[in-house]
Order: structure tokens, then C-alpha cells, then sequence
């Protein structure tokens, strides 16, 4: 009698195993890269790379050769004010940009620092961290519509001349990337408040951090290139 | 074993348990047959097959528009066409071929073949490469709508500023060619992320990178080319589209804008655009040609780099298309060299073509005729080309016939011959019957004949000061003759391609009437679409098949014996898989995408005619994109064990949207490496 | 017939004909058959680089034709006999790259060296001649006095050259980018607004040698030609002077049928846009032209201004009857007749030569209603689109004959 119970249990502990073992199997195939255990992580792709994270990188590279020809088509015109009204060097408020810099800087450190509380498994504080993020953002964002109304009033508009058309098309791509970036943000922490950002799902954090990051260094550029050199 | 429960054109896909769709409309469709099913595929396979039939359909818009020419050009003085006409015909010839024939006739064969030959279930993000196509045809569309709303673009398919503005070309043709293009390169874009995903990613196991089949090779290469020029073509139409609706100053001459800008932009994609059009056809041919030859493709290693070559190379040479345009001797010596040396890869890889050729046993059916037809004639055309690179000579060549016939023998008679080429070859695999192999090479003949007659009098004409671009010429100049000859030459290409049409439907009649089925390797292949059933299951391999070097199937098949002699030991249909679907998952089908992509050239029309359409473009995006992220992530499938999708694992966001089908593989793909492993 | 013997005959077939081609004497735009210096580099240039390309035409095109005979399998049997199952061969791998590259090399050494050739700028004292397209139609202004404006001599279509000298062009346009070009003299040069490109022809013979712009450029490209007339120098001095002088007036109470058309021409919208000097041309510094353009149109307004030329200008009408050609050399002023060519530059002097050789049909044609003569864009698109091109003024064929008659005293 105890023999068959234990038997039993047995068979039954040895099935119970061997569906966790099974499902484990499958939640880490299925999953992925997403799997909770990291060593688990790079099985999957030829590459070692989830195909999420490698397509972003991918577009990544596309962004930028946009970028490139937006400020190749910069570096040509920004002195060309034929057509009248200033240049943009005449109407630049170095300071204010700097400081919209700094903010939009700072952006990427809160990013990094949502990235590593979901790795974590800390929602609520990668939630903190992704709004804050957000919020660095859309001071950026702020900080240049303020600075864009104020070049118009001086005279520098996007049709004023073939540097302000340039001016406004390279820096308004990057303020739209940006304002896309907010909107992925935001998504994120929605997405995390009903419960569909697992830390298991850290990655798609992780891959919404690679295109902020992104828009950050684009602008590290921009600003280099368009502020500051003369 | 039969050819309709597994042939995708009647397989379901995803799998439909009847329960009750918990979000309403947001559930995935289940229609398993009927154009809804072709509407709401993720299919690899059946995508590949729409962008093949769209391309013929603009094929047959493009050569209406080319015959124009041809009869208004047949004789001086032409009246078939005004000016405008003319110049509107020609432009939307130009913009057809290349954009909505050569690139999407590419895609569908990339599309296709790429997962098979690399032992993948599917591509890296199905649902998103729905999108890529229907988004091109929605591009392709809006482009040919402007025949019905006020006349095509007449700038010429690379539009040169300031000619592009609306000051100079106040119709609004060249506003339905800029945003036509802004699409579809999105879906070109989006094609090549997930394209390159799927290489570099989803190889069956064993399957390295030098052990990918050329064809594959070449679409890896075509894809990274995409990647980084597309986005610069979109740069510079996006500053045109500014110009033209909104009064900025980019290309404006009054305000001091140097026209040479949309120039540079333009060939910076455009030069790497030529090679996305040929390197496909290239592939087509490598495959071909090995089979047809019994031997292996010569100089596997130097095939795959001179490919890469002419990727890396192809940026450096753009400015050989603006040798005339002023850009001063010291750019114009450089573009010089550097296109002289692109040749170099290009010419290796006539060489080992030949050299694969050299000591095999040749069969001429029809695909080999069309690769044959590809190499002969690309020749032609990169020997014009190297003439092209003598950039002072150029100076009496460009702009002229001589141009346009250079262009037309490599992608006519390179990427296209090579594209018909690859329809005969493939089509048992995808159609399940071949197509009929006489008429396949009546249809050849004709159009190498028609094809020569039409462009060959091109060189003399162009030499002879003919320019390109131009509605009428006068008598007395000595273009008659041959302009006459090109018209007929014109006329016959149209009737091969009529062949070509009835070809596929007498085929297909046959086919049907026999209900033969179709062999899973009936050329004696080399590469992994051909262990597979014809026509291609839909959920292609029934195990992921492990690779254990290049052309593994044919080593399967074939062995060298003690005396070295090569000789067979495995029969194709005992190797191949028998095309049993139990226990495959595959991604479930969407509309989403199809919403997405009508909702993009509404936003063409509104910024054209009324900003409202915008909105309602706008709205059609919006919602398509939220449906899509909150649709499930499959069908309903509880008994099957596999269940990613109601777990944690559930899809966040578009950007973290895991690939739907491959996941469910790879126990399978684990398994049988594992199996391999042990072997 | 095999494809071997197609491809075979296909090769000798085009060079048949190309060298037929060349032999044709109605060629006038052949760049085959140069008749100017530079042309004639270019063709040395390209001709032994035909020739290695006929060469490697033949050796690929043969070889294909030499391997599909050789090795077609002769039945399904032996073709599934397999030959042996070579791989590759890195020593022809590297031939066949390193070859090629050599050649091309080579090719490329001569293909620099000719660029900065032809880039070197004609002697100082060398003619120096503006070169304005627009549409569509080409301006010609020299620089005779050296001080680097070109208005000694402004005139439009036939570009008028001393035979046997280097000419000094600077090539710009007006509106969008076009192309001069003139096949036997030299290769092409665009024409792109707010840059100029130097460019240099040199005409070997005396004679006239046409062309066409060859950069697309609207409605019109096809019919905007260029025409070279080369002088002897005795001759082309004579005509340096004769253009410097200035059209003549008629008194207000003349009422011969020219003074009629002179009346006409300076009371219509022709005074607008066509500058004849001596009659019209205080008014015509570029800004003067604009301010004019601005009052006769009746009001304030920009170059943009619907009612005005996009260009702003149309061909200098001062010594129309030297010319050739007229609408952007579209149309022959001077008959193409033997006797009307030979007569050259002074074609119209004696009365009797311009009955005969004054294409007047054409003319009359033009005037009536010039927009159904060559496709231009006469009217403006209000909002969009300023007038690109003469309209049709709605003359009487009173008035028509009247300008004719004054225009032909333009000598």
C-alpha cells in the first residue's frame, strides 16, 4: 500500500517536474530573450540578440543617414539668408539651448536608471523613472518651442530663408523624434500599470532606451554642429 | 502526398478552437481561404507573391507608357503626344520600372526565398512585413492616381531641383510623385529592418553565414543598401515637399539655394538604388545556373565578397551621374577612378558565372536561357557603363540615348531577364506546376530579339548627339532610322510578355486539368526550398532542418565514389520533408497592417488637395497602430501546449513585438540540433 | 537559330551599323565626327576605350556562345553523367580581379589626365562669352573690354565665334538647370541657376555647328537648341562691330509700314520683355527691366509677379536679322537653303536675300500665336505659376505685317 502511494507520489512529483522542466523549456523558448534567467538569455537568435532589440538597432542605423542628409542640407545653407531676415547664428540664445541640453542629457540617465529598476523587477520605480524621463523630455520639447517662437519674432522663420528652412527642418525632425520617444515613454508606463511589463519583459524597456538614447546623441550633434561651431 | 491541403493558397493559418473572441473587433481574423485570407496574411510567402503580381500589374503600366514613347518617337516630329503629354509619360515610365517593377519584383522573390533558404518558418516580424507591402501598394497607388486627378509628375524620375518646384512645374504630378515615394520607401525601409532581422537571427541551426546560398547573400546586401539610402532619398523629398507646400526655401533660386543640394542627395541614394535593382537578379541567377550546370556555383567565397564589395562601393561613386553638372575637376577625377573600380567585383562576377558554366553539362531550359540572357546582356551594359567612367568623355554621353541604352541593358536586360529567369525556376515551388517550357523559350527568344532591337540602336543614337528626355527630334539629324527600329524592337518585348501571360495561364489550365502534383525537387537542386513540398507548405518545415556546410542538400544527395566519381545516393524524395503541419503554430493573421498602410496615402491626398483627408489618414494610422498592439498575439490555441501569448510573455508595445511564429519553433529547431548533435 | 549564332551575329551586327552610322552625312549633332579641338580630344579619348570594350565584348560574348556549345549536355543521360564538381580557383579568382583592375587602372590614368586638361582655362585674350539658359532659349553676352561684365554685346540663339580660337564661356542660367551643348565642338556643361560653370569650345572650320540643351528642363527642352556660328576673324570682327551699334528710330510722323511696327512694338507687351537698343534699352539694367516690367503690367509686384517672365527676359531683338534662328533657334530665321547659308551673318543686308531667305511663314507663324508654336507656359496659374514664355498677344495680321516689316530692319 505505501509502496503504491509513494509510487504514485513519486510518478506523480516525477510528472510535476517534468512539466515545470517542460515549461520552463517553453516560457524560455517561447520567451526568449525576455526570460527570466539572463543565462537563458542568448540561445535563441543566431546572434545572441532578441530580434526586437536588433531591429531597433537596425533602425537605428537607418535614423542616421536621415539625420546626416538633414544636416549636411544645415551645414550648406546656414549662412544663406539672401533672402533676407537673420541667419540663425544671429538669433541663437546659447545659453537657453545649453540648458535644454543639459535637460534632455539628464533624460538619458533617468532612462538608464528605468532600464536597470525593471531589470530589477522594481515597476513602480521604473515607472518613476520612465515619467521622469518623460518629463525631462517634454522640458526639452518645451524649452524649444519657447525657443523656436522667439526666433520667428526676430525675424527667423521656415520660409524667411533657405538657413532658417534648414534650421527649423533639421532641428523639427529631432523635436518630432523626441516627441515620438515621449509617446513610447508614456505608453511604457501605461503598459506597466496594468501589469504588462513583467520583469521579464525588461528588454522592451531596455530597446525604448535605445532609441531615447539615440535622440539624445543626435542631438549632442545637433547642438555641436549647429549651436556652437561658428 | 497532395497539392492543395499544404499549398498557400489553401492552408489556415492559425488555428481556429471557436471560443469566444474576448476584445470584439481587436481578435485576429481567422479566414482561412478567400481574398480575406490574402488580405489578413502574415505569410512570408503570400506577401511575396502579391508584391510579385503587383509588380506585373505596374509592368504593364510601365510598358504602356514605354510603347507611348516608342510611337510618338517612331518618327520625327511626332504628334502622338504634346510636350506635357510626353514629358508626363516618360517620367511616370521611368518612376514605374524602378520604384513599382524592378524593387518590388526583388522583394517578392526576397520576401519568398529568404526564410526557406536560410530553414526559417517565417520572417522576423510577420505582422510587419504585411505592413511593408501593403504600404508600397498604397504608395504605388497614389502615385498612379495623379493620371486621374490633374496628370503625372513630369520632372523626370530623378526630378532635379529647381525644375521640381512649383514655380516650374505647377501641377500637381510631382506632389503625388513625392509622397508616392515617401510611402513606398517606408515599406522599403520597414522591409529591410525586418529582413536583416531574419538573417542575422533566424538561421536554422548549422546554417552560418557562409554557408547562406548567394541569392540570399545578395538580399542581405540589397538590404543594408536600402537601410541607409532610402533615408536620404526621404530627406530630400521631404525638403521638396516643404518647398512645394509649405514656401520653404531649400531649393528656391531667388533665395540663393544652390540646386546642386537635391542632386547629391538624389544619386547619393540613387547610385546605391541601381544595385538594390541588380544585386537581387544577380542572386536569381546564382542559384540557377549551378542546377542548370550540374556543378557547383564557381568561386562561393568570391561570389558572396564581391557582392559586399559592390555594396561597400556602390556610395562612393555618385557623382558619376553629375560629371556635367559642374562640380569641378577634382570630384569628377575621384567619381572617375572610384567608378572604374566598381566594375572590378561586378566583372568577377561575370567570370564565375562563366567559369560555373565552364566543364558542366548544360541544360537550356528556359531559366538558364534568361541567365545566359542576364550575363550577355549586363556585359553590354558595363562595358557602356566603364565608357560612361571616362568622365571627360562622358561629357558627349550623358544626358543622350547613349545613357538610356546603358541603363536599360543592365536593368532590362540584367535585373529583369534575371527576374523572368527566376519566375520559370521558382514557379513549381510557389504554384505547385511548372510553367510550359517551350513557350518559356519562345517567350525568351522574342524578348532577347525585341529586347536587343529596342535598345541596342539606343548606343548608336545617343553617340550620334541624340538627347534623352526630349518629346519630338527633327528630320535631318540622322535619328529616324534607328528611333524606327527602336519602336519596333518595343512592339515585340510587348508581344514576349504577352507569351510570357499566356504562358502562366495555359499552365496553369494544364495543371489543373492533370492534377499531377508537383515534385518537391524537380530541378535536382542545391538549396533548402527544395526539401520542402511543392507547392511550399504553408508552415514551410515541418522540423528545422540542421545544415552542415553549403549546398547541404545537394550533398545529401550526391557523394563522391571511390574512384571520385560523383554519383547520387539518396533520392530527392526520400530526403525531403513529407510536409506534415501537426504541432506548428504559426503567427495568426492581421488586419491591422492593411489599416496602417490605407491610412498613409490618405495623408497624401489631404496634404494635396484637403487637409481633412489628412485626418481621416491620420486616424486610420492611429487606430490601425493601437489595434495592433492590442490585438492578441495569436489566435485562441489553448490545446496545443504552446502558449506564450496569455502569459508574461505578451507583447508590450510595437517596438518590443515579438515575432509571433518563430518562437513556437524552436523547441523544434533545439531538438533537432540536439538530434544533429548527437548524429 | 541557336543562341550561339544569335549572340554571334549580334556584336558584328551593332558594329555594322555603328560604323554606318558615322558615315552618315545628316548628322549634324554626331559626336563621332568632332570638328572642334576639345571634341576631338574627347573622341581620341573614348576611341581605343571602345575598342578595349569591343575587345572584352567579344572574348565575354564569345566565350558565353563557346560555352553553351561546347558543354551542352547532349541528352537527359549525360546530363545526369556529373562533370567534376570544381569549387573554385583562387589563381583565377585573383586574375580575373587583378586584370580587370589594371586595365581599368589604365584607363582611369588617361581618363584624369584629360580632365585637367580640359580643365585648363583658355589664354586671357581668348573671346569670353556668357552663357545664360532659360526657358527655353540661350542668351549670349560677351565681355569685349575685358572689365568682367558681359554687355558689349547681348544677343540670343546663334552664339557667333571667331573660327580657330579658344572660346571662353561661363555657362549659368536663369531659372532651372539646363545643359549647353554643342556635339562637335565639346562636350556638355550644365547651366544651373546662382552658379556658373567656365567651359570652353574651339571651332576648327568655318561654319555652323548646332546642338541642343540637354538637361531636362521643362515643357520645352526638347526644343531649346544651340547654334554655333564660327567666323573667320576678319568676319567675326566685323560682326562685333556691327552689334554694338544701335537699332534705328523712326520719327512719329513716319507712316511707312516699319515705322508702324516700331510704333507697335514700343506701344504692346513686346516692350516688355524684348530689349532692342537704341529704342527700349534705357530701361534695361536688370533692376530697370524689372521696375519696367512692373509699371507696364500695371502695378507694384516682385519678379514673381503672375503677369511677369519668371526669367524676367527674352532674347535681345537689336540685330535679330543677324541671326539664324529664332524661339530658341526652334525655328530657322534665315532659310537652311545653300544660297541663304552662304550668305552668313549678313544674310539680310540686301532685300532681295531677305525675300528669299527670310523664313516668313515661320515669323508670321510665331507672332500670330506663338504658344501653339512651341509649348511654353504663356499664361500665368495665378497663386503658383508666373508666365514662362511669349503669350499670344492677339495681333491683327495688320499689325503682324507691320512688325515683320519693322523687324526686319533689326540688322
Amino acid at each position: 500500500m505505501t509502496d503504491t502511494t509513494t509510487n504514485e507520489r513519486l510518478a506523480a512529483a516525477e510528472a510535476l517536474e517534468q512539466r515545470a522542466g517542460k515549461e520552463a523549456a517553453e516560457r524560455s523558448a517561447v520567451a526568449g530573450a525576455y526570460a527570466d534567467d539572463p543565462a537563458h538569455d542568448h540561445h535563441i537568435t543566431n546572434t545572441g540578440i532578441s530580434n526586437p532589440k536588433l531591429a531597433m538597432w537596425v533602425f537605428l542605423g537607418s535614423e542616421c543617414l536621415l539625420f546626416g542628409g538633414l544636416i549636411s542640407t544645415f551645414l550648406l545653407y546656414k549662412n544663406n539668408n539672401l533672402a533676407g531676415g537673420p541667419t540663425p547664428h544671429d538669433v541663437y540664445d546659447i545659453e537657453l539651448t545649453s540648458i535644454s541640453s543639459f535637460v534632455l542629457l539628464m533624460s538619458s540617465l533617468t532612462m538608464v536608471l528605468a532600464v536597470s529598476a525593471i531589470q530589477r523587477g522594481e515597476q513602480a520605480r521604473m515607472r518613476l523613472w520612465l515619467v521622469s524621463t518623460a518629463l525631462l523630455g517634454g522640458t526639452f520639447i518645451g524649452g524649444q518651442a519657447y525657443e523656436f517662437q522667439v526666433f520667428v519674432k526676430e525675424g527667423l522663420g521656415f520660409t524667411t530663408n533657405s538657413a532658417g528652412s534648414a534650421f527649423f527642418a533639421l532641428t523639427g525632425f529631432h523635436g518630432v523624434h523626441v516627441t515620438i520617444g515621449i509617446v513610447m515613454l508614456l505608453s511604457t508606463v501605461i503598459l506597466s500599470a496594468v501589469g504588462r511589463i513583467p520583469r521579464a519583459r525588461a528588454e522592451a524597456v531596455e530597446i525604448v532606451g535605445l532609441y531615447w538614447h539615440f535622440v539624445d546623441i543626435v542631438w549632442v550633434l545637433i547642438f555641436t554642429v549647429v549651436y556652437l561651431i561658428p | 502526398m497532395t497539392t492543395t491541403t499544404t499549398g498557400p493558397l489553401a492552408l489556415p493559418s492559425g488555428t481556429d478552437t471557436g471560443r469566444p473572441n474576448p476584445l470584439g473587433a481587436f481578435a485576429r481574423p481567422t479566414a482561412a481561404t478567400g481574398w480575406r485570407s490574402w488580405v489578413s496574411t502574415v505569410d512570408h510567402k503570400r506577401i511575396g507573391i502579391m508584391y510579385g503580381a503587383s509588380a506585373l500589374i505596374f509592368f504593364v503600366i510601365g510598358g504602356i507608357e514605354a510603347l507611348l514613347i516608342r510611337l510618338q518617337l517612331a518618327q520625327p516630329d511626332g504628334v502622338l503626344l504634346s510636350a506635357d503629354a510626353y514629358n508626363q509619360v516618360y517620367t511616370m515610365h521611368g518612376t514605374t520600372m524602378v520604384f513599382l517593377v524592378v524593387m518590388p519584383i526583388g522583394a517578392a522573390f526576397m520576401n519568398y526565398l529568404i526564410p526557406l533558404q536560410i530553414g526559417a518558418r517565417d520572417v522576423a516580424f510577420p505582422r510587419l512585413n504585411a505592413l511593408s507591402f501593403w504600404i508600397f501598394l498604397g504608395g504605388g497607388i497614389l502615385l498612379n492616381s495623379s493620371w486621374l486627378l490633374g496628370g503625372g509628375a513630369d520632372g523626370g524620375w530623378f526630378n532635379y531641383a529647381p525644375n521640381n518646384g512649383v514655380i516650374y512645374s505647377p501641377s500637381r504630378g510631382i506632389d503625388f510623385w513625392n509622397m508616392g515615394l515617401i510611402i513606398a520607401g517606408i515599406a522599403s525601409l520597414a522591409g529591410a529592418i525586418n529582413l536583416i532581422v531574419t538573417c542575422l537571427n533566424m538561421r536554422a541551426p548549422g546554417m552560418k553565414l557562409f554557408r547562406m546560398p548567394v541569392f540570399t547573400w545578395m538580399g542581405l546586401v540589397t538590404q543594408f543598401l536600402l537601410l541607409f539610402a532610402i533615408p536620404v532619398l526621404t530627406a530630400a523629398q521631404f525638403l521638396l515637399l516643404f518647398d512645394r507646400l509649405f514656401g520653404a526655401r531649400f531649393f528656391d533660386v531667388d533665395a540663393g539655394a544652390d540646386p546642386l543640394l537635391w542632386e547629391h542627395l538624389f544619386w547619393i541614394f540613387g547610385h546605391p538604388e541601381v544595385y538594390i535593382m541588380v544585386l537581387p537578379a544577380f542572386g536569381v541567377i546564382s542559384e540557377i545556373i549551378p542546377v542548370f550546370s550540374r556543378k557547383p556555383l564557381f568561386g562561393y567565397p568570391f561570389m558572396v565578397f564581391s557582392g559586399i564589395a559592390i555594396g561597400f562601393m556602390g556610395w562612393g561613386v555618385w557623382a558619376h551621374h553629375m560629371f556635367a553638372s559642374g562640380v569641378g575637376p577634382l570630384s569628377v577625377a575621384a567619381f572617375s577612378i572610384s567608378t572604374m573600380f566598381i566594375a572590378v567585383p561586378t566583372g568577377v562576377k561575370i567570370f564565375n558565372w562563366l567559369a560555373t558554366m565552364w566543364g558542366g553539362r548544360l541544360k537550356f531550359e528556359a531559366p538558364l536561357l534568361y541567365s545566359v540572357g542576364l550575363v550577355t546582356m549586363f556585359t553590354i551594359g558595363g562595358l557602356s557603363g566603364v565608357t560612361h567612367a571616362v568622365a571627360a568623355s562622358d561629357t558627349q554621353q550623358t544626358d543622350t540615348y547613349y545613357i538610356v541604352a546603358h541603363f536599360h541593358y543592365v536593368l532590362f536586360g540584367g535585373a529583369l531577364f534575371g527576374f523572368v529567369g527566376g519566375w520559370y525556376f521558382w514557379w513549381p515551388k510557389v504554384f505547385g506546376y511548372k510553367l510550359g517550357d517551350k513557350v518559356g523559350k519562345v517567350n525568351f527568344w522574342i524578348l532577347l530579339v525585341g529586347f536587343n532591337l529596342t535598345f541596342g540602336p539606343m548606343h548608336i543614337l545617343g553617340l550620334q548627339g541624340m538627347p534623352r528626355r526630349t518629346y519630338t527630334y527633327r528630320d535631318g539629324y540622322g535619328f529616324n532610322l534607328w528611333n524606327f527600329v527602336s519602336t519596333i524592337g518595343a512592339f515585340t518585348i510587348a508581344t514576349s510578355f504577352l507569351i510570357f501571360f499566356a504562358n502562366i495561364l495555359t499552365s496553369r489550365r494544364k495543371a489543373k486539368a492533370s492534377n499531377l502534383a508537383m515534385a518537391a525537387d524537380p530541378w535536382d537542386a542545391r538549396s533548402l526550398e527544395w526539401t520542402i513540398q511543392s507547392p511550399t507548405p504553408a508552415h514551410n518545415f515541418d522540423t528545422s532542418p540542421t545544415v552542415h556546410r553549403l549546398d547541404d542538400f545537394w550533398h545529401r544527395k550526391y557523394q563522391e565514389n571511390a574512384e571520385g566519381k560523383v554519383v547520387r545516393i539518396a533520392r530527392s524524395e526520400d530526403l525531403v520533408q513529407p510536409g506534415d503541419p501537426t504541432g506548428v503554430h504559426l503567427p495568426s493573421p492581421s488586419y491591422w497592417p492593411l489599416v496602417i498602410a490605407v491610412g498613409l496615402p490618405f495623408v497624401g491626398w489631404g496634404l494635396i488637395f484637403n487637409l481633412w483627408l489628412c485626418l481621416v489618414g491620420g486616424l486610420l494610422i492611429v487606430a490601425g497602430i493601437y489595434g495592433w498592439i492590442l490585438e492578441p498575439a495569436d489566435a485562441p490555441a489553448a490545446e496545443s501546449g504552446h502558449h506564450p501569448d496569455t502569459g508574461p510573455g505578451q507583447p508590450a508595445s510595437d517596438q518590443a513585438e515579438a515575432a509571433d511564429g518563430d518562437r513556437h519553433d524552436r523547441d523544434e529547431g533545439t531538438e533537432s540540433e540536439e538530434a544533429a548533435l548527437v548524429d | 537559330m541557336s543562341l550561339a549564332r544569335r549572340a554571334g551575329l549580334l556584336g558584328p551586327a551593332l558594329a555594322v551599323a555603328a560604323t554606318l552610322a558615322g558615315c552618315a552625312k545628316d548628322a549634324p549633332q554626331d559626336t563621332l565626327e568632332p570638328e572642334g579641338r576639345f571634341a576631338n580630344d574627347l573622341d581620341n579619348l573614348i576611341n581605343p576605350i571602345f575598342a578595349v570594350a569591343g575587345v572584352v565584348f567579344v572574348v565575354v560574348l564569345g566565350g558565353a556562345l563557346f560555352i553553351a556549345l561546347r558543354f551542352r549536355s547532349r541528352n537527359d543521360e549525360h546530363f545526369d553523367d556529373l562533370p567534376a564538381q570544381i569549387h573554385g580557383n583562387n589563381v583565377l579568382e585573383i586574375g580575373w580581379t587583378v586584370v580587370p583592375a589594371i586595365i581599368l587602372l589604365a584607363i582611369g590614368v588617361f581618363s584624369v589626365i584629360a580632365i585637367f586638361e580640359l580643365n585648363e582655362e583658355p589664354p586671357d585674350d581668348a573671346v569670353n562669352v556668357q552663357v545664360i539658359g532659360q526657358q527655353w532659349w540661350w542668351e549670349y553676352r560677351y565681355d569685349l573690354n575685358g572689365d568682367g561684365t558681359f554687355d558689349e554685346i547681348v544677343t540670343a540663339n546663334d552664339l557667333v565665334i571667331p573660327v580657330g580660337e579658344e572660346i571662353d564661356l561661363e555657362i549659368t542660367a536663369r531659372d532651372v538647370i539646363h545643359s549647353w551643348w554643342a556635339p562637335k565642338l565639346n562636350g556638355k556643361r550644365d547651366a544651373v541657376p546662382n552658379r556658373t560653370h567656365p567651359w570652353k569650345i574651339q571651332a576648327d572650320e568655318p561654319g555652323e555647328y548646332v546642338g541642343q540643351c540637354t538637361e531636362y528642363c521643362g515643357l520645352s527642352h526638347a526644343e531649346m537648341r544651340v547654334k554655333v556660328v564660327a567666323l573667320e576673324r576678319g568676319e567675326f570682327d566685323t560682326w562685333v562691330e556691327e552689334q554694338q551699334t544701335d537699332a534705328e528710330t523712326f520719327a512719329t510722323d513716319d507712316t511707312s509700314e516699319e515705322a508702324e511696327g516700331y510704333r507697335a512694338f514700343t506701344g504692346l507687351l513686346c516692350n516688355s520683355c524684348h530689349l532692342v537698343e537704341g529704342v527700349n534699352d534705357d530701361q534695361f539694367s536688370d533692376e530697370d527691366l524689372r521696375e519696367f516690367q512692373r509699371d507696364v503690367a500695371g502695378g507694384p509686384g516682385t519678379i514673381t509677379d503672375d503677369e511677369l517672365q519668371a526669367s524676367g527676359h527674352a532674347p535681345n531683338l537689336t540685330h535679330l536679322m543677324s541671326r539664324s534662328t529664332f524661339a530658341g533657334a526652334k525655328f530657322d530665321l534665315r532659310r537652311n537653303t545653300p544660297y541663304c547659308r552662304d550668305l552668313g551673318v549678313d544674310w539680310a543686308d540686301e532685300v532681295d536675300d531677305v525675300e528669299r531667305c527670310l523664313d516668313l511663314g515661320a515669323l508670321e507663324a510665331w507672332l500670330r500665336n506663338p504658344p501653339a508654336e512651341k509649348a511654353m507656359q504663356a499664361e500665368p496659374i495665378p497663386g503658383r505659376s508666373p508666365r514662362r514664355g511669349m503669350p499670344n498677344l492677339e495681333l491683327t495680321e495688320e499689325q503682324i505685317d507691320q512688325l515683320v516689316a519693322w523687324l526686319i530692319t533689326l540688322k
